[in-house]
């Protein structure tokens, strides 16, 4: 199978070099082809993209964007469009995931992407969203209008299949161009999106281009930012710091970068009912996308003191990843994935020989791992691709000191807990530097308008333009209808 | 090597739980027999899949609701092997397991009960009737009925299918009853909701959630999974069991 990955508004397949990327093996691999710019045609797409934003989508009204979100994201929704077919095709095929996670998963994130959500994603954001589209007045006195980047410049990260929607969605809501550049992991789903989006409304067709470069390349890079008022961009803490040093000082810099993310169960989701359904509702948080996601938690804090101890939710825990492990079989590893995850499971397993308090439980092939310890400890990353510690704590109210030398790449906590703890908790989390609280099982489904990082999505993209009633008052003396 | 000298046949084999079966028994030594209807494709690749096992496989056309067509797919297999020790009656007519659009008792048609009652018993009729000579012949043989744990909890009652598969385990137990005498079991095997299949494509999400929550192993079957008891049912480990049906469902029916 073979598909071209990108969108280059302006030029055609046979202007443009394009190199081989193979994913897959056997009958069902898949070769992707990716774009190889020159630097003039880097130029001349940045310089098109931007020209275009300016010429087109800066006039639009911001209902009227809405509106073509929400059609291109319906038709994406409908399970025998030419996109969504395509998708849930090849995705599985280049990220490895298991079929069925990434169709259901892929519903899951675009359907907060419709009308209602996107009004909600905006009003976040902008009390009166209009300021979008023409000066409105302010309560200060004086009237202000929101201007977005003329070029926004995306650098996105291939761990979750779909994430170049997320910043692509908030470039068009306030009127950037957008150039972004794809992962080599998955360098797919933005040209779809973008090639659904100028089929659904052809004026835009130019107000965005999905490129791609080889990591670590830095002429293309630096031609992308020289350009751009603003850069999005998804990936390592390295990374993130290298392209922030790149940048020039005025370019203004929204940065995602590594995060860690865990659970927390209270006593009161463990009775002999509810301690099941929580530890299918936890195993569902890890299993998605195999623990890639930022949101995905790392450990489970587990209260004491309930009819299921933590040690028994943790043997529940194990058995729901097992049949997790049936339904949505966990992608292949990488050598260096699969070295990971053994050092970090053959390390717990040596504290087991000295510390009777610790235990792991695992499959045979090593596909889920459990760690239990009877002894709260802080917080450490996991070996990811599901693997888990479950700790034992006394109250819930004891974890913010186990997370907080975490405090700078905190982010989201699952929290299966009674409406008062909920609140107690989330106050003494926020005060570590968390930044947001999900249901267990909701984890990895971030609801539409959620503060990324604790940042404002849009607000931090554009600038106010404001007129001051000053001015106002200095127009009203100059005004041919002065008496 | 359970079944190292055994020839099975299973109907409807080229794809989902029957594909599955015939690997299984291929893996466990015996030689298969792999009907299908139309979709000659997929059946030969289940016969290469059999093969790379290290046994004979082969793929035969036959549509088991036709009574000619199910009796000379009987003649075939013996032409080509010599012999049926193992049947299993897998096949049944496509239907579209969709808990939201099926069709509700005032909606359905005798028609719509009598083509399930073809698609499922019409068929093992057929096929038995074929074959217990030939396995009184020997006086050894066993039969294994694929049927559903929906005739014992009608969790969605998908009326004409399920009437099918009760009748379908009544036949067994009559069969049974006269044919152990002979020397030959029947069985029959009731898997809870399969996924995935092509019947089971389009099944919703919510569906699915409902019936793992109600589940005690917390999933889904696989066709994998319903292959093991199928096999058990035909080898000489249930050598005493006889007119019995296993659920097959992660202990949503328990009896």
């Amino acid at each position: 199978m073979a598909e071209f990955a990108g969108y280059l508004p302006g030029f055609s397949k046979e202007q443009v070099e394009w190199q081989a990327l193979n994913f897959g093996a056997g009958s069902s691999s898949l070769r992707v082809s990716v774009p190889l710019l020159s630097e003039a045609q880097m130029i001349v797409l940045c310089e098109r993209v931007e020209r275009s934003a300016n010429d087109y989508l800066k006039n639009r009204s911001v209902t009227d964007i809405i509106d073509i979100i929400d059609r291109t994201i319906a038709r994406l929704l409908t399970r025998d469009d030419f996109f969504r077919l395509k998708a849930e095709k090849f995705l599985p095929v280049v990220t490895g995931y298991d079929s069925e996670m990434v169709r259901l998963a892929l519903t899951k994130y675009l359907k907060t992407f419709r009308k209602p959500e996107l009004t909600r994603f905006l009003a976040e954001d902008f009390p009166n969203p209009q300021i979008l589209d023409s000066f409105q007045p302010l309560t200060k006195g004086g009237f202000g209008r929101a201007f977005g980047p003329n070029l926004l410049a995306h650098i996105w990260a291939g761990n979750v299949p779909g994430l170049p929607v997320w910043s692509l969605v908030a470039g068009l809501l306030v009127k950037a161009g957008s150039v972004g550049k794809v992962s080599s992991a998955e360098p797919l789903f933005a040209g779809w999106f973008a090639n659904a989006l100028a089929e659904t409304e052809p004026e835009i067709a130019d107000c965005f281009a999905v490129v791609w470069w080889k990591g670590g390349e830095k002429t293309q890079e630096r031609n992308l930012f020289i350009r751009a008022d603003a850069v999005f961009a998804y990936g390592s803490t390295k990374t993130l710091g290298e392209i922030r040093d790149s940048l020039p000082v005025s370019t203004r810099f929204l940065g995602h970068g590594h995060k860690v993310s865990f659970g927390i169960i209270s006593a009161a989701a463990l009775n002999t009912r509810k301690a099941q359904i929580t530890a299918r509702m936890a195993a569902q948080d890890i299993a998605v996308f195999d623990q890639q996601g930022c949101y995905s938690p790392q450990i489970f804090y587990v209260e004491r003191g309930a009819r299921v101890s933590p040690r028994q939710f943790a043997g529940y825990l194990a058995n729901e990843l097992a049949c997790l492990e049936e339904k949505y079989p966990r992608r292949a590893l990488t050598p260096a994935e699969a070295r990971d995850v053994a050092k970090w499971r053959q390390k717990e397993e040596l504290k087991t020989l000295s510390d009777a308090e610790i235990e792991v439980l695992r499959d045979d092939e090593g596909a889920w791992v459990v760690v239990y310890y009877n002894d709260s400890v802080d917080l450490s990353p996991s070996g990811l691709n599901r693997t888990i510690k479950v700790v034992a704590v006394d109250t819930p109210m004891q974890v913010p000191s186990h997370v907080q030398s975490f405090r700078d790449v905190l982010q989201s906590v699952g929290v299966a807990a009674t409406p008062e703890e909920l609140h107690l908790i989330a106050k003494a989390l926020g005060g570590v530097g968390v930044t947001r609280i999900s249901g267990i099982g909701s984890m990895s489904s971030p609801e539409a308008g959620w503060h990324h990082d604790g940042r404002f999505n849009l607000k931090d993209l554009v600038t106010i333009t404001e007129i001051e009633s000053s001015a106002e008052t200095v127009s009203e003396t100059l005004a041919p209808y002065l008496d | 090597m359970t079944f190292g000298d055994r020839v099975v046949l299973v109907t409807g084999a080229s794809r989902g739980i029957g594909a599955e079966i015939a690997r299984a028994f291929a893996r466990e030594g015996a030689a298969v027999a792999v009907n299908f209807v139309k979709n000659a494709n997929a059946a030969n690749t289940v016969v290469e899949q059999c093969k790379e096992e290290g046994n004979e496989a082969a793929a035969f056309q036959a549509d088991v609701t036709d009574i000619d067509s199910g009796t000379r797919l009987i003649d075939e297999v013996m032409r080509h092997y010599g012999k049926i020790d193992i049947l299993v009656n897998n096949a049944f007519r496509p239907y579209k397991f969709e808990p939201e659009k099926r069709k509700m008792f005032w909606e359905l048609d005798w028609d719509h009960y009598w083509s399930q009652i073809e698609g499922t018993l019409l068929s093992t009729h057929t096929l038995c009737k074929a074959v217990v000579p030939l396995m009184t012949q020997v006086r050894k043989g066993a039969i294994v009925n694929v049927a559903t744990d929906l005739v014992e909890r009608p969790t969605i009652p998908y009326h004409d299918y399920t009437t099918a598969k009760a009748a379908l385990i009544g036949f067994s137990k009559n069969l049974a009853a006269e044919l152990g005498p002979l020397g030959i079991r029947v069985n029959c095997v009731a898997p809870g909701l399969v996924f995935p299949t092509d019947a089971t494509l389009s099944t919703p999400e919510e569906a699915k959630d409902e019936i793992i929550e109600n589940t005690p192993l917390g999933r889904l079957a696989k066709p994998k999974d319903v292959a093991g008891p199928v096999l058990f049912l035909a080898s000489d480990w249930s050598g005493f069991m006889t007119g019995q049906t296993l659920y097959v469902d992660g202990g949503l029916v328990m009896k």
